[in-house]
C-alpha cells in the first residue's frame, strides 16, 4: 500500500439534513425503478404517478424546511465542499420542484391522448406493424416517470453543486434521462427520435467542452471548487489566458443546455420532436438548472474577473435576444414559435445574470420562475389542439380557435401576452425586474436590445392571438380536447401563477430578494 | 375620498368581468350601470377637494401604496385640476358609449367572401358579442382612467399599454371593410411608442432614482444632466406624439379611426388621444422641463406643421369619417403647439382644447356614425340634401362642425384662440411665424367644415340620402348625445368651467418647471 | 511558467516525427519489390478479411454489452475501497453499501424486463 495516499484521505462530513432534498428525489426514482420491475402492469401508472409526486412534494416540503430554518441566511457547505446549501441554491431547487410538479401533471395526463403522450414500447420500429398496433391499444410505458426523477434530481444537485466536478456529474445525471425522454412520443416517433439523438449528440459534444473547461481551470487554480477559482484568479501567477479559455469552454457548456445563441441549433428541433409534456419540462426546468449553474459560476468563481469576461457574454445575450425574437417571427409551427421565444427569453434572463450584483440574481431568479410556468401552460395547451394526426401544432390549423374553444383560446391569448410582456402579467413583472437590475448594473445597452428584442418578439405572440381570433377557421379544424383533471389543474396553476406574479409580484420578489447570496 | 379614487378604476374592472360573462343583453346594462357608477364616482371627486401639499402637483385626493417594493414600484393615484376634467371626460364618454350600445349594438365584421362585410346582408345575423364590446370599451376606461390617475411613472406606463390590446380587439373584431389593416397599424404604431416610453421611463428613473411623479416634477429636472433630460424627453415626446398624434406619426390615426366602429372612434378619438397630449404635459414636461424647453421649438414646429397638414389634408378628403379623423390631427395640433410654448397660458389651452376636442370629436363620430347606419355610405360625393330629409340629425351635425371649427361661444374656439395667444407671447420671430401660421391653420378649419356641411346637408338630397330611415333622431341618441351637446355649449360660454380647476395647477407646474 | 521543461517533450516529438518520415520514405526507395497475391492483401497476416460484414448484429450484443458496464463500474469502485477500507471504516462501508444497493437496483431492473434473457 502507498503510504502516501493513505494519508491523504480524510472522511467528508456529509450534512444529510441539508442535502435531504436531492437525496429524496434520487432515492424515490430508485423507489421508482424498483416499482417497475416487480409491480404488474396495471399497478405501476397509479403508483408511479404517487412516487412521483410524493417525492416532489416532499422534497419541496424540505426546501422549505431548510429554508425556514435559517440556511439560506446561514448557507453552508457540505460533503467536503462539494455541495452549498445557500439561499439561491434552495431557491432553485425550489423552482426545479414546483415546475417539475406541474410538468409532473402534464406528463401524468392520459385521457387528452388515449393512453397517454408516451409510446407504450420504445424499442419497436417505427412505422412497423407492432408500431400501429401498440400506439393504438397499448398505454403509455411509465418509465417516464423514475426518469423525469432522476432528471429533476440532477437538476437540483446541479444548482447546488460547488465544484466542477460535482457540476459536471449533475449534469450528465440531468441530460441522459432528458435524452432519453424525449425520444418516448407517441405520435411521429421518428420525429421524436431524431430529436432525441440530435439532443443527444450535441448534448455530449457541449459536454465535452464542459469537461474541457475544467481541465484547463484545474491546471489554472490546482482545484476544481469554485472557491478556489476565485482566490486563483486574483491571485495565481499563472497565465490568465488559461483560466479564459477554462471559462469559455464551460460557458458553451452551460449556455447550450441555456439555449444561447450561437449554442442554440438544438433547440426547435428538438422542441418540437419531442412529447410535447417533456418538452414543457425542458423549457421550464432545464431552463432554471442551466442558468443555476451560470448564475453559481459567474457570481461565486469569476465574479472578480467579470471585467474582462463579461462584455463577451453581454455579446451572447444580445445575440440571443435578437435572433430568438427575428426567428421567431418566421415560424409556422406552435412548437417552435415557442422554442425561438424560449430562446429570446434566455438572453433576457442572461441580461439580468449580467448585472453582476445582487439585484441581478433575484431578479434573474424571480424571472426564472415566472417564465417557467407561463412557459408550462403554454405547453400543456398545445397538447389540447389535436386532430387525427395527434397534436395540430401547425399555425395555421390554430386559426379561428377563438370561436370554437372561448376558454382555451382566452388562456392562450392570455399567456402569449405574458410572454409579450404587457402589464399585469408575470412576464412585464420579470422584464421590468431584469431590465432595473440591468441597468442598476450598468448595463445599458443590453436593456436597450432587450426592449426592442421585447418588442419584435410581442409581434409572432401577437400573430398567434389574431389568428386565433380574427380568422375562419378550416373545414377540417383540430378539434380541442377536453383536458383531465391532471392537465387542468396544470393549466389553471401556470395561468394563475402568471396573473398573480404580474399583480402582485412581491411574494416572490422578496423571497428572490431574501435569497440572494450565494456562500463563497 | 380615496374609496372614490379606486372606485373609479375597480367599478369599470368589474363591470368588464360581469359584461363578459353575463348573457348578451343583461351584460350590456351591467356593464353600462357600471359606467354610471364610475361617472358617478368621478364627478363626485370634485367635492371635498384641497390640494395636497405644496408640491408642483397637489392632488385633491390621493393613494399611495407600496405595489412590489423590490422593484420600487409604488401604486400611486391621485387626481387634480389638471387631470379630473379629463377623468370626467373619460367617464362620461365611456358611459354614453355604453349606453348606446345597449341600444344598438354594432356587427363583427365576417371575412367571408361574396358578403360585403358590415352590409345589409351581414346585419341579419344574430349576434351576441355586444357583451365583449361593452367589456372591451370598460377596459378601455380602466386603462384611461388610470393613465389619467397615476401618479407614478411606471403605474403610467402599465396603464398606458393595458389601452392597448382592447381597443385593438375593438378595431380589428367590429371595424369596417379594411380593420384588419387599420387595426394592425394601429397597433404597431402604439407598440412603437410604447416601447419608446417605456425607454424613457427608464432614463428618468435609472437617473432619478425614483418613479415618483410628484417627487419628480417638484425637483424639475434636477439631478439629471441635461444631455440625459434632452434624451428622455425626445423618447418620451416621440412616445406620445405618436398617441397625440403628432405629425409625421399621425398615420395610423385616419385609417384606425375611419375603420372603427361609431364607439370604438368616439372612445379613440375623445380620450385616447388625450392619453398623449396629457402625458407630454405631465410626464415629459413634468420630469425632464430642461429636456422640453431644449426641444420645445421642434415641437413647436411640428405641431404648427400638423395643424396647416391636417388642414389642407381634410379639404381634399371624400369621406365623412376620415375628414373628421384629419381634422383630429389639426385639433391635436394646437393642443401640442399650447405645450410647446411651455408657458401656463399655452397649457390651459391645451387643456380646454383637449376638453373641447373629446367632447365635439365625439359628438362628431356619434353623427357619422349614426349617418353612415342610415345611409350606408361614408362618401361625401354620395351624400347631399340631408337638412330636407332628417333636419334633426342635419342641425346636429353642423352644431358638431361648427363647434370645431372654432366659433366663439362653443367649446373649440377657446383652445385655439389661448393657443394662438400663448405662441404670441412668447414672443421671438419664431415664436410670431408659428402663431401666425396656427391662425391661418384655424381659418382652414373654418374653410373645410363647411365645405363638408355644404356638401352633406346642403343642396338637392341624392339617392343615398333619400333613401335614408329611419329620419327621425332615436330616443337613445338624443340621450347619448345631449350631454356633449350642452357640454360643448357650457364650455363655451362659459371656459372658465374648465379654465379655474386647471388655473392653480398649472401655476405650480409652471413654477416648478421654470428654471 | 518557464517552457524549459518542455523542451525535452518538444525534442521527442520532433524526433518521432523524423522517425516515422524516415521509415516511410526509405522502406519502399531501399526495399526489395517482389508482389503476390497474399502481399496486396490488407493485412498481410491473420485471419483473412471478410468481403462484407453478413448482415446486422443483433441488438443484443450491444444491451449486453452495456449491461456489462453496471458491473464493471461497480468492480472499478469496489477495488480502492477494498484497498482502503481499513481507513474509510464504517463511513466507507455504509456508502459503499448504499452504492451497491443502487447498482441491484438497476440490476433488479433489468432482470425483471427481460434485459437477461437472449429470447
Amino acid at each position: 500500500m502507498n503510504p502516501v495516499l493513505a494519508a491523504d484521505i480524510t472522511l467528508p462530513h456529509i450534512n444529510y439534513g441539508a442535502i435531504a432534498p436531492i437525496l429524496i428525489l434520487l432515492g424515490m426514482a430508485c423507489v421508482g425503478v424498483l416499482a417497475e420491475a416487480f409491480l404488474p402492469r396495471t399497478l405501476r401508472y397509479p403508483v408511479q404517478v404517487l412516487v412521483s409526486l410524493v417525492a416532489q412534494v416532499a422534497g419541496l416540503a424540505t426546501i422549505i424546511g431548510l429554508a425556514l430554518s435559517n440556511y439560506a441566511k446561514k448557507p453552508t457547505l457540505t460533503a467536503g465542499d462539494a455541495l452549498a446549501v445557500d439561499g439561491p441554491g434552495l431557491f432553485l431547487q425550489g423552482a426545479v420542484l414546483v415546475l417539475g410538479i406541474v410538468a409532473t401533471l402534464l406528463i401524468a395526463e392520459r385521457s387528452v391522448e388515449r393512453g397517454g403522450a408516451f409510446v407504450a414500447q420504445a424499442a419497436v420500429t417505427a412505422g412497423s406493424e407492432a408500431d400501429a398496433e401498440q400506439a393504438r391499444r397499448q398505454p403509455s410505458q411509465t418509465e417516464i416517470f423514475p426518469l423525469s426523477l432522476f432528471a429533476l434530481g440532477g437538476m437540483m444537485l446541479f444548482v447546488s453543486a460547488n465544484d466542477l466536478l460535482t457540476m459536471f456529474v449533475a449534469l450528465e445525471v440531468f441530460s441522459l434521462p432528458l435524452y432519453l425522454m424525449c425520444a418516448l412520443a407517441r405520435r411521429r416517433r421518428l420525429l421524436s427520435q431524431e430529436a432525441a439523438v440530435k439532443y443527444f449528440l450535441l448534448g455530449a459534444f457541449s459536454s465535452a467542452f464542459f469537461v474541457y473547461g475544467i481541465a484547463m481551470l484545474y491546471g489554472f487554480a490546482g482545484s476544481v471548487k469554485f472557491h478556489d477559482i476565485a482566490v486563483a484568479a486574483i491571485s495565481s501567477g499563472k497565465s490568465d489566458l488559461l483560466m479564459f479559455i477554462g471559462l469559455a469552454m464551460l460557458a458553451i457548456g452551460l449556455l447550450f443546455k441555456a439555449a444561447a445563441v450561437p449554442f442554440h441549433v438544438w433547440t426547435p428541433d428538438v422542441y418540437q420532436g419531442a412529447p410535447t409534456p417533456v418538452t414543457a419540462l425542458m423549457a421550464s426546468c432545464t431552463k432554471v438548472a442551466a442558468f443555476g449553474g451560470i448564475l453559481r459560476i459567474f457570481y461565486v468563481a469569476f465574479l472578480d474577473s467579470r471585467w474582462d469576461w463579461r462584455p463577451v457574454i453581454g455579446v451572447i445575450a444580445v445575440l440571443t435576444m435578437v435572433i430568438g425574437a427575428i426567428l421567431a417571427v418566421t415560424q409556422t409551427d406552435i412548437k417552435r414559435l415557442l422554442a425561438y421565444s424560449s430562446i429570446a427569453n434566455a438572453g433576457y434572463v442572461l441580461t439580468g445574470v449580467l448585472a453582476m450584483q445582487k439585484d441581478g440574481i433575484s431578479s434573474s431568479l424571480f424571472y426564472l420562475v415566472t417564465y417557467g410556468f407561463t412557459v408550462l401552460a403554454a405547453f400543456g395547451l398545445v397538447t389540447l389542439v389535436r386532430d387525427q394526426d395527434g397534436e395540430a401544432t401547425h399555425l395555421s390549423r390554430w386559426a379561428g380557435l377563438g370561436r370554437k374553444a372561448p376558454v382555451l383560446a382566452g388562456v392562450f391569448t392570455f399567456l402569449m401576452l405574458s410572454f409579450a410582456g404587457i402589464p399585469l402579467t408575470s412576464g412585464f413583472t420579470g422584464k421590468f425586474a431584469v431590465f432595473s437590475a440591468a441597468l442598476g448594473g450598468g448595463q445599458t445597452t443590453l436593456v436597450i436590445f432587450g426592449v426592442l428584442s421585447s418588442v419584435l418578439l410581442a409581434f409572432p405572440y401577437l400573430r398567434v392571438v389574431v389568428l386565433m381570433y380574427l380568422q375562419e377557421p378550416a373545414a377540417d379544424a383540430p378539434t380541442v380536447a377536453v383536458p383531465g383533471a391532471l392537465t387542468s389543474a396544470a393549466l389553471a396553476i401556470g395561468a394563475i401563477v402568471t396573473l398573480l406574479l404580474g399583480v402582485w409580484p412581491s411574494v416572490l420578489l422578496d423571497v428572490a430578494n431574501s435569497a440572494a447570496q450565494f456562500v463563497g | 375620498m380615496t374609496v372614490l379614487l379606486v372606485a373609479t378604476l375597480a367599478v369599470p374592472a368589474l363591470g368588464a368581468l360581469a359584461a363578459a360573462l353575463l348573457p348578451d343583453r343583461t351584460g350590456r346594462v351591467v356593464g353600462t350601470v357600471a359606467a354610471a357608477l364610475a361617472f358617478l364616482a368621478s364627478v363626485a371627486l370634485a367635492f371635498g377637494r384641497e390640494p395636497g401639499g405644496t408640491g408642483a402637483i397637489r392632488p385633491w385626493h390621493q393613494l399611495d401604496v407600496p405595489w412590489a417594493p423590490a422593484l420600487d414600484l409604488r401604486f400611486h393615484l391621485g387626481v387634480d385640476g389638471i387631470s379630473w376634467p379629463l377623468v370626467v371626460l373619460t367617464t362620461l364618454l365611456t358611459l354614453l358609449c355604453c349606453g348606446y350600445t345597449v341600444w344598438r349594438v354594432p356587427v363583427p365584421g365576417v371575412d367571408r367572401p361574396g358578403v360585403d362585410p358590415g352590409g345589409p346582408a351581414e346585419e341579419a345575423r344574430p349576434d351576441d358579442r355586444g357583451r365583449y364590446l361593452v367589456a372591451l370599451l370598460l377596459a378601455i376606461e380602466v386603462g384611461i382612467l388610470g393613465v389619467f390617475e397615476s401618479l407614478d411613472l411606471v403605474l403610467f406606463f402599465v396603464f398606458f399599454e393595458i389601452v392597448l390590446l382592447p381597443m385593438y380587439a375593438v378595431i380589428a373584431v367590429w371595424g369596417g371593410p379594411r380593420r384588419r389593416a387599420a387595426a394592425t397599424k394601429f397597433v404597431l404604431y402604439t407598440l412603437f411608442g410604447s416601447v419608446l416610453l417605456l425607454a424613457g421611463v427608464f432614463v428618468v428613473v435609472a437617473g432619478a432614482g425614483t418613479a415618483d411623479l410628484v417627487t419628480l416634477t417638484q425637483r424639475g429636472g434636477a439631478g439629471l444632466g441635461h444631455g440625459t433630460q434632452v434624451v428622455a424627453f425626445a423618447l418620451l415626446a416621440l412616445a406620445f406624439a405618436v398617441k397625440s398624434p403628432l405629425w409625421p406619426l399621425h398615420t395610423w390615426l385616419p385609417d384606425a379611426h375611419t375603420e372603427a366602429p361609431t364607439v370604438g372612434s368616439v372612445i379613440l378619438a375623445g380620450v385616447l388621444l388625450k392619453m398623449g397630449t396629457y402625458g407630454l404635459l405631465r410626464v415629459a414636461v413634468g420630469t425632464v422641463p430642461g429636456g422640453a424647453r431644449t426641444l420645445a421649438p421642434l415641437l413647436g414646429v411640428l405641431a404648427t406643421a400638423a395643424i396647416l397638414i391636417g388642414a389642407l389634408v381634410c379639404l381634399r378628403q371624400t369621406e365623412l369619417k376620415r375628414l373628421i379623423a384629419y381634422s383630429s390631427v389639426g385639433h391635436m395640433g394646437f393642443v401640442l403647439l399650447g405645450i410647446a410654448t411651455l408657458s401656463a397660458t399655452g397649457f390651459q389651452a391645451a387643456l380646454v382644447g383637449n376638453i373641447a376636442h373629446g367632447l365635439l370629436t365625439g359628438l362628431l363620430f356619434f353623427l357619422a356614425g349614426a349617418l353612415k347606419d342610415r345611409a350606408h355610405t361614408g362618401e361625401l360625393d354620395r351624400l347631399g340634401g340631408l337638412r330636407e330629409v332628417a333636419p334633426g340629425l342635419a342641425g346636429l351635425l353642423a352644431f358638431a362642425a361648427i363647434g370645431s371649427l372654432g366659433l366663439p361661444g362653443l367649446a373649440g374656439f377657446w383652445g385655439e384662440l389661448f393657443t394662438v395667444y400663448a405662441a404670441v407671447r412668447h414672443g421671438g420671430p419664431l415664436w410670431m411665424v408659428l402663431a401666425v401660421l396656427a391662425a391661418v391653420g384655424g381659418a382652414l378649419a373654418a374653410a373645410y367644415f363647411l365645405r363638408l356641411l355644404r356638401r352633406v346637408t346642403h343642396g338637392p338630397a341624392v339617392n343615398a340620402v333619400v333613401g335614408l330611415r329611419p329620419t327621425a333622431l332615436a330616443g337613445a341618441e338624443l340621450v347619448a348625445w345631449s350631454p356633449l351637446v350642452l357640454l360643448a355649449l357650457a364650455v363655451g360660454l362659459a371656459p372658465s368651467l374648465v379654465l379655474a380647476l386647471t388655473a392653480a395647477p398649472v401655476h405650480a407646474l409652471v413654477t416648478a418647471v421654470t428654471p | 511558467m518557464s517552457i524549459a521543461p518542455y523542451v525535452p517533450i518538444a525534442g521527442l516529438l520532433v524526433l518521432g516525427a523524423l522517425f516515422a518520415l524516415f521509415s516511410c520514405t526509405i522502406a519502399p526507395l531501399v526495399g526489395p519489390k517482389r508482389f503476390n497475391k497474399a502481399k496486396l492483401e490488407a493485412y498481410e497476416c491473420g485471419i483473412e478479411p471478410a468481403p462484407v460484414p453478413a448482415g446486422r448484429f443483433p441488438i443484443r450484443f450491444y444491451l449486453t454489452a452495456m449491461l456489462f458496464i453496471v458491473f464493471d463500474i461497480e468492480i472499478i469502485f469496489l477495488y480502492p475501497w477494498a484497498v482502503s477500507f481499513d481507513m474509510l471504516g464504517t463511513f466507507g462501508f455504509v456508502e459503499m453499501l448504499l452504492f451497491i444497493v443502487t447498482v441491484f437496483i438497476a440490476y433488479a431492473y433489468v432482470w425483471r424486463r427481460g434485459g437477461l434473457d437472449w429470447d
